[in-house]
């Protein structure tokens, strides 16, 4: 078993386990670290709570919603503006976020009466929202608050009004994927099957596990749409309250990020049958794939095919300009939970990096084995990383560019090591043909950086070529490329907009009807 | 927070003949704070060789490393105890005894370990202190004999107070615990509150003028930190044990933010005799001068003629600002106490017109507060208001109840500024939409250019934006 | 001839680790259902016979076959000189594989968790 004890972590060797090295003839049954176990005390841990996987992630992108945290103000101030999960209501669920505020007293005398005020406060500030999530903290966790029971009463009261209650406190599991878990049966179990949804098309489906980062869902629905599909949900980027309660009326559940909603699908599945299909929806091929296969599901992969051709055509110039500059470049996948795999494969198969290290914060051996399969010979697999290790690890593999959040990024920073922001992206979004040109653009851009290259020079000792005013990107990047073959191919750096998402609201799609006779 | 005893409330009510407005609301909408623990660990990272452990979920601490590095752009090193369901029904306590293990050993050049309690460890009822105690008579003496490390229980539950609390309850805690009385060592103390490195910088720069030597309480100027060659730098505090442990033999202590270190300050007062003089935050021209006055009183330093020529150049840069584009400006601010009051006396000063103050938390003592007071009674048509959310600033807005020139407050507050399309300057904690504000004061000379200068701009950008006598600009 | 056979069989399996999702849903009982499911379909496909596709589980399951088959048949052009029995007897190797590999072989100890 080839796995990994970092020196930092000697003293800890129960982490042995948590690492492993994918070495040559190694597969699955013999290269698997463990995975989602309670975290160690102490070892600074990349790992966030449960309240953050249930609220965070995947409550808040709900667009027309008040969330209301019941609990002190801290929980809800830290999970306000700290994402960027965009919705096409001009943001509303990213600018007002929702408090009980509770107090001592409430800890002290209960805070049941707190809630219901609370609640009413914040229907009557934004009359025209009617949805509410409440999700529970520690503090109103232990102090036994039946959230349920206020909710139940003020909905009788109120009918107009209809209100989710999560039941995730923040050490209600050993990471976010507790969290996950907790939000997704509370909602099949309290709100799937409570609403007629309008169906569109004869072609339906959620699009599930997907949070709209800078517009990653925009862009999919998007294609969907152009190939005639209804998204009838999306479980919960740019997702609608109402929406979701219809989730029982999809033909195909289509699942990105299976680390958070998996287990969502699973259950419609048993109860609904509806079949539940995992996407990636990064890079060409396996994006391609993927909008092949939801057609080929509805007889639709014509359609599927005409998007694909598309879009390929005006983006594969683009992806191979910088792939052509990228080729050997070292990185290091270290995102939550499912962009280790989504990533790990195609990103050296389309822009020929080399991926020396995957790690998983919250996620489980699942997405390890996943991510393992994907990636190549040699690379180090880390579960439940944490600082030190992630600094050994930058050391001694030496990579070029780190995919992870802004504070590991800017521990990366600081070690010389430049990074890119895998969880909310930099210059996204990054699903899609465009996205991918995007991401690889952000890459090229990174690790090509004349101040990069700079900060490595100790004016103190190092020569100083003095004849220099400055460097381009391509002036760094070219010297290891074959000039004339670029130039004779048809290749070119990216050509679209800052913006590329805003565009797409208000698009007319002609192909997305409901035939007159089907059910 | 304290809680004043009865008679002492009725003297209170006596003196103070004017109440403090309070949210209409219980709950919150847009909350301007956060809470007690995200105060402590401020406080923490300020200290050398210190990582303190927060007790509770792993999200009281990752959220607040992210809050950091969102400010900062950079990270700080916390530690979570990491309560899992198990040890939040049983108990966590063995939690803290292995995440005090874990550190010691993983990083051996730790000396300081804040244990942080949050509101559920509180609730559950860890006995943090009783911990520190095992350890120090367990582990640490069996383990780690050979290493100087200190233990240092701080207890900020969330539903009590707010940031500002758990900040100043924390200053509390570290000086109590280190103070410790020696020769006397011919420094002032200045206990500088919730600031920026910028601001240390300016605050050091005026001492150093003056020949002042001090122990300045947090050394946080490192946490602008380089990219190194080598890849070696890290952002950190660089107050020491020994700065904490000589706090009790100084000539006394200037506490600059009577919410944030004013307790310490008193501490020393009481416990080692230092003289404590409590504020005003030295925002603006009038503020900088009686700090400096009170520098002056405490070391029997002159004011240098520097300084006269330092604070020239502020009032230069002002006068060319004030009665053309800052009278009557009419500006909402909001923050941390100590800076909304420094800043709105500051911009009376300069003929602007604050009309509403928020400060996000509640707090008996805003009412004994005789700036408060005087802003209250002598400035026409100003609204203070506590336990403020950001949805009192929009309603007054919407409504119409209110018109505005400028806002001046933290990054959080962004979507109104950009939603009602009023001018907005960053000030305060957090700012995270603006590139190196932490690297500039609002303290100090220094910092009353910056902040009045910074205000112009903004407002001329507004102006331009919106075409409003944009063309002023031309013959400034 | 073993050895090839062998070879080509592990060529499909790294493509189908490589590229496909559907191997890796999270208990084994799922997994037996999807290996089963998506492999019959696969051979049925590549061997041109007709597929059964009654249920939306039917549909799934040649859905994710249409284009593994369309994949092997792009990156594994000594398919199309096999005989049918050899593809059959090939998948049915493959299929072997891939439930040791995520199944039987498997160290994620999830998988044999009682609750979804």
């Amino acid at each position: 078993m080839p796995h990994h004890l970092f020196k930092c972590s000697e003293c800890i060797p129960e982490r042995k386990k948590h690492a492993v090295i994918k070495g040559e003839g190694e597969d699955l049954t013999s290269c698997l670290p463990l995975g989602y176990l309670n975290t160690i005390p102490g070892t600074i841990s990349e790992r966030g709570c449960a309240f953050c996987g249930a609220k965070h992630v995947i409550g808040t992108p709900m667009k027309d919603v008040i969330h209301l945290c019941h609990g002190p103000v801290g929980c809800t101030y830290d999970t306000w503006q700290t994402k960027r999960y965009l919705s096409d209501n001009d943001n509303f669920q990213f600018k007002y976020t929702f408090a009980t505020d509770m107090k001592e007293k409430d800890i002290v005398f209960g805070a049941e009466k707190l809630l219901r005020q609370s609640i009413m406060e914040a229907f009557e500030a934004f009359p025209e929202i009617k949805r509410m999530s409440i999700y529970q903290t520690c503090a109103s966790a232990l102090i036994g608050d039946d959230i349920n029971a206020v909710v139940k009463d003020i909905m009788a009261e109120m009918p107009e009004v209809d209100i989710f209650v999560c039941n995730s406190p923040g050490f209600a599991g050993p990471s976010q994927s507790g969290g996950h878990h907790v939000i997704n049966i509370a909602w099949v179990n309290q709100k799937v099957g409570t609403y007629e949804p309008e169906i569109k098309s004869d072609y339906v489906i959620n699009y599930v596990g997907e949070y709209n980062i800078q517009g990653d869902q925009e862009v999919m629905l998007d294609y969907f749409q152009r190939m005639g599909i209804q998204v009838l949900s999306t479980f919960t980027g740019n997702g609608s309250y109402d929406d979701l309660r219809g989730m029982h009326r999809a033909h195909l559940n289509v699942l990105e990020c299976a680390r958070s909603a998996e287990y969502i699908c699973n259950e419609l599945r048993v109860r609904y049958g509806t079949p539940r299909m995992d996407i990636d929806g990064f890079g060409f091929k396996p994006l391609s794939e993927s909008l092949l296969k939801v057609g080929y599901f509805f007889g639709l992969e014509e359609k599927a095919q005409k998007v694909i051709d598309e879009e390929v055509a005006r983006w594969k110039p683009e992806l191979d300009w910088y792939a052509r500059r990228l080729k050997g470049v070292k990185v290091c996948l270290w995102p939550g939970g499912s962009k280790l795999w989504h990533w790990a494969n195609v990103i050296h198969e389309e822009m020929g990096v080399e991926v020396v290290s995957v790690y998983t914060k919250f996620g489980h051996q699942g997405d390890m084995e996943k991510g393992i399969a994907r990636c190549g010979e040699g690379a180090l697999a880390i579960d439940d990383p944490n600082e030190l290790e992630g600094i050994e690890a930058i050391k001694k593999l030496k990579p070029d560019v780190i995919f992870t959040g802004v504070r590991p990024g800017e521990v990366a920073k600081k070690m010389r090591v430049q990074y890119l922001n895998a969880h909310a992206y930099h210059n996204g979004p990054y699903k899609g043909f465009e996205g991918w040109v995007r991401f690889a653009r952000d890459i090229y851009n990174a690790v090509y950086s004349p101040i990069h290259q700079l900060s490595g020079l100790d004016i103190s000792k190092d020569e100083i070529s003095a004849d220099k005013g400055f460097m381009t990107r391509q002036m760094i990047s070219d010297v290891k490329i074959d000039t004339e073959e670029a130039a004779l191919s048809e290749e070119r750096p990216y050509t679209g907009d800052y913006d590329c998402v805003t565009k797409l609201r208000g698009k007319e799609y002609p192909l997305l009807e409901k035939s007159p006779s089907a059910n | 927070m304290r809680s004043l005893p009865p008679n002492v409330i009725k003297e209170v009510n006596q003196f103070m003949t004017f109440k403090l407005k309070k949210k209409e609301r219980n709950s919150i909408i847009n909350p301007i704070f956060t809470c007690q623990p995200a105060g402590a660990q401020y406080a923490s990272i300020g200290i050398d060789e210190c990582i303190g452990i927060v007790h509770g979920g792993q999200g009281c601490v990752m959220f607040v490393r992210l809050l950091f590095a969102q400010h900062f752009k950079d990270n700080f090193l916390l530690a979570s105890s990491s309560l899992h369901e198990d040890s939040a029904v049983m108990g966590g306590m063995h939690r803290v005894e292995q995440a005090v293990d874990v550190l010691l050993m993983r990083y051996p050049e730790v000396k300081v370990v804040p244990i942080i309690s949050t509101c559920s460890t509180e609730i559950i009822g860890d006995d943090i202190d009783g911990v520190a105690r095992k350890l120090n008579n367990g582990l640490l003496k069996e383990k780690y004999a050979e290493r100087e490390v200190h233990l240092i229980p701080i207890h900020t539950p969330s539903f009590k107070g707010s940031m500002i609390y758990g900040y100043d309850t924390a200053v509390k805690d570290f000086i109590t615990y280190f103070a410790e009385l020696r020769e006397p060592n011919g420094k002032i103390n200045l206990i500088t509150g919730w600031v920026n490195p910028g601001d240390v910088t300016a605050l050091k720069h005026l001492l150093k003028e003056m020949d002042v030597d001090a122990t300045v309480i947090f050394e946080i100027e490192t946490f602008d930190s380089p990219l190194m060659p080598d890849g070696e730098a890290v952002s950190h505090g660089s107050t020491t044990i020994e700065d904490l442990k000589s706090t009790a033999n100084a000539m006394g202590t200037i506490a600059l933010n009577r919410y944030e270190g004013g307790q310490a300050a008193r501490y020393l007062e009481k416990k080692f005799e230092v003289p404590a003089v409590i504020g005003p935050t030295p925002i603006g021209i009038r503020n900088t001068d009686t700090f400096l006055e009170n520098v002056r009183r405490m070391t029997g330093k002159p004011i240098p003629q520097s300084l006269v020529r330092e604070r020239g150049i502020a009032i230069d840069a002002l006068t060319d600002l004030v009665h053309m584009f800052f009278a009557d400006k009419k500006v909402a601010i909001y923050g941390n106490p100590d800076l909304v009051i420094g800043l709105a006396e500051f911009c009376l000063d300069l003929e602007m017109k604050p009309v509403l103050l928020m400060i996000g938390d509640e707090n008996l003592e805003y009412l004994k507060d005789q700036r408060i007071k005087d802003l209250q009674e002598k400035v026409e048509d100003i609204d203070i208001i506590q336990n403020a959310d950001f949805w009192v600033l929009e309603n007054k807005i919407k409504n119409e109840e209110i018109e505005l020139d400028l806002i001046m407050g933290h990054s959080k507050g962004r979507f109104i500024s950009i939603d009602y399309d009023i001018p907005m300057l960053r000030v305060g904690f957090p700012v995270y939409d603006r590139a190196g504000y932490y690297r500039h004061p609002v303290m100090g000379y220094s910092g009353a250019t910056w902040l009045a200068e910074e205000m112009a701009n903004v407002l001329f950008t507004d102006m331009e934006y919106k075409k409003n006598k944009e063309w002023i600009l031309n013959v400034w | 001839m073993e050895d090839i056979k062998e070879y080509r069989m592990e060529q499909l399996v790294d493509h189908i680790m490589k590229w496909s999702l559907w191997q890796f849903n999270s208990r084994a009982w799922d997994r037996e259902n999807q290996n089963e499911g998506i492999l019959t379909k696969t051979a049925q496909i590549l061997c041109n016979e007709p597929v059964l596709l009654e249920t939306p589980a039917d549909k799934y399951y040649w859905a994710e076959a249409m284009v593994l088959a369309r994949d092997f048949k792009i990156n594994f052009p000594w398919l199309s000189e096999m005989e049918k029995h050899e593809i059959k007897q090939l998948i049915k190797s493959l299929k072997e594989r891939i439930d040791y590999l995520t199944i039987t072989g498997s160290l994620n100890e999830e998988l044999t968790a009682q609750r979804y």
